[in-house]
């Protein structure tokens, strides 16, 4: 198989060097060898990003603000807000457990939502974008590590945990949690890097970035 | 033409010269290794570097680290003076012997046999290339599709001991505090991601040696 190398494919899986195809929106190239799912159309993809990380930014503030749970005992009630999760661990003697909570469930999930509205929103009103390459190579290297989805797992059991002992009450804090999920998915699946790249580049050849 | 899994006529971008970009999946002539995409700007490697040692070095410290991890407590929780640490297991039989199968399984599997079957995995992968095994690739190649995705939900009980300390600190009534065994558990789940991380998949199809350097082939490759 010869050629430049703008008509070939490698497989980012096991490295099978294939011809480029064009597809038409809804279609996937397939690896043939290993079966990974090389590249593909997302119908305006950048509008739906910029469109669910504004929604993603705006549900960010009360999943983080209100209590996701509260529990009563005795009169006496409790009640919790993401951040709390790390914040009583650092005071209990774990800070590194802290830390991880914070980073997984708290700075991952804004930064990757901040990097894909600036990408999203730069490429979409074709303003001046310096940061877009190093926000694309963050939102990349983090994708897995957001785990909003696992944290809501843990609350659910915490709360089948608790209510032989205690009487829970479910604050907005979750409902707002689990729409942020909803909305953090669906970014995970119209995020297509293989057509961004694409639009990053050309926005560079319009000379829209200067870095 | 049908073709299998070892069909002579697959060749990787690194056999024909080129590679890729693992960032934004340009192409390029394998000459520019260590260089710069010109298009994303990230440091181009035709295999990740140093991917094997990376692997190895976490796989083996997280088993090391399980044993703590399951043996050592991992929170304990008051009431009324009474109660007593407990670990990932004891926290799992509590669950079961309480009638409540359903989350029991749940954590069992977030806790433990996700992480056993994330290091045996691992094992068998970084195995199939050490010692450049043949068979079943694809299948592998799924299996780590599989461990890469589930993998983190073993986090699910370092969630929960985060909630349930945040949640219960009344005092005399009822308290629940985290202990060391938590921070060897996180560091496991840490470290298998990791390992996962710095495995390059496109080894496992290499037929040749995974340090040997680029444009060199040894004798396995003309057959």
């Amino acid at each position: 198989m010869h050629g430049t190398p703008e008509q070939l494919i490698a497989c980012h899986e096991c490295d099978l060097l294939i011809a480029r195809v064009t597809t038409n929106p809804g279609e996937d190239v397939i690896c043939p060898r290993c079966h990974a799912r090389l590249y593909y159309t997302t119908i305006n993809c950048i509008e739906r990003l910029l469109a669910l990380s504004v929604a993603g930014l705006i549900l960010f503030i009360p999943a983080n603000l209100f209590p996701i749970l509260s529990l009563q005992v005795f009169g006496q009630s409790q009640s919790e807000i993401i951040l709390q999760s790390a914040m009583s661990l650092y005071e209990g003697g774990l800070p590194l457990v802290a830390l991880l909570i914070l980073l997984f469930a708290v700075v991952v999930p804004l930064f990757q939502l901040i990097a894909l509205f600036y990408i999203s929103f730069t490429l979409h009103y074709r303003r001046q974008g310096r940061l877009l390459r190093q926000a694309m190579h963050s939102y990349q290297h983090l994708r897995g590590w957001g785990m909003l989805e696992i944290f809501l797992l843990g609350v659910l059991i915490s709360i089948i945990k608790l209510k032989d002992i205690a009487n829970l009450d479910i604050g907005l804090g979750l409902y707002s949690l689990g729409a942020l999920i909803v909305v953090i998915t669906l970014n995970s699946l119209y995020f297509n890097p293989h057509q961004i790249w694409d639009e990053i580049h050309q926005h560079r050849q319009r000379g829209y970035a200067d870095d | 033409m049908l073709m299998t899994d070892h069909s002579p006529l697959y060749r990787s971008a690194r056999e024909r010269g080129y590679l890729l970009c693992t960032d934004c999946d340009k192409l390029h002539r394998i000459s520019l290794e260590g260089e710069h995409c010109d298009r994303c700007g990230a440091r181009l490697h035709s295999r990740i570097p140093n991917s094997m040692n990376l692997s190895w070095a976490s796989l083996l410290a997280a088993i090391l680290l399980f044993l703590p991890a399951n043996l050592l407590p991992i929170m304990t929780f008051r009431s009324f003076g009474q109660g007593e640490p407990t670990t990932i297991t004891g926290g799992i039989l509590h669950l079961l012997e309480q009638d409540m199968l359903m989350i029991g399984m749940v954590v069992l599997i977030a806790s433990i046999v996700v992480p056993v079957l994330k290091i045996i995995a691992m094992t068998i992968l970084l195995c199939t290339v050490q010692f450049r095994l043949q068979t079943n690739l694809r299948q592998k190649t799924i299996m780590f599709r599989i461990i890469e995705w589930i993998g983190r939900w073993s986090m699910l009980d370092i969630f929960v001991i985060g909630i349930l300390v945040a949640l219960v600190q009344l005092g005399n009534i009822a308290h629940i505090e985290g202990n060391d065994g938590a921070t060897a558990f996180a560091i496991v789940v840490l470290l298998t991601m990791f390992s996962a991380l710095s495995f390059d998949t496109r080894l496992i199809w290499d037929k040749r040696a995974p340090d040997l350097p680029p444009g060199m082939t040894d004798k396995k490759d003309e057959q």
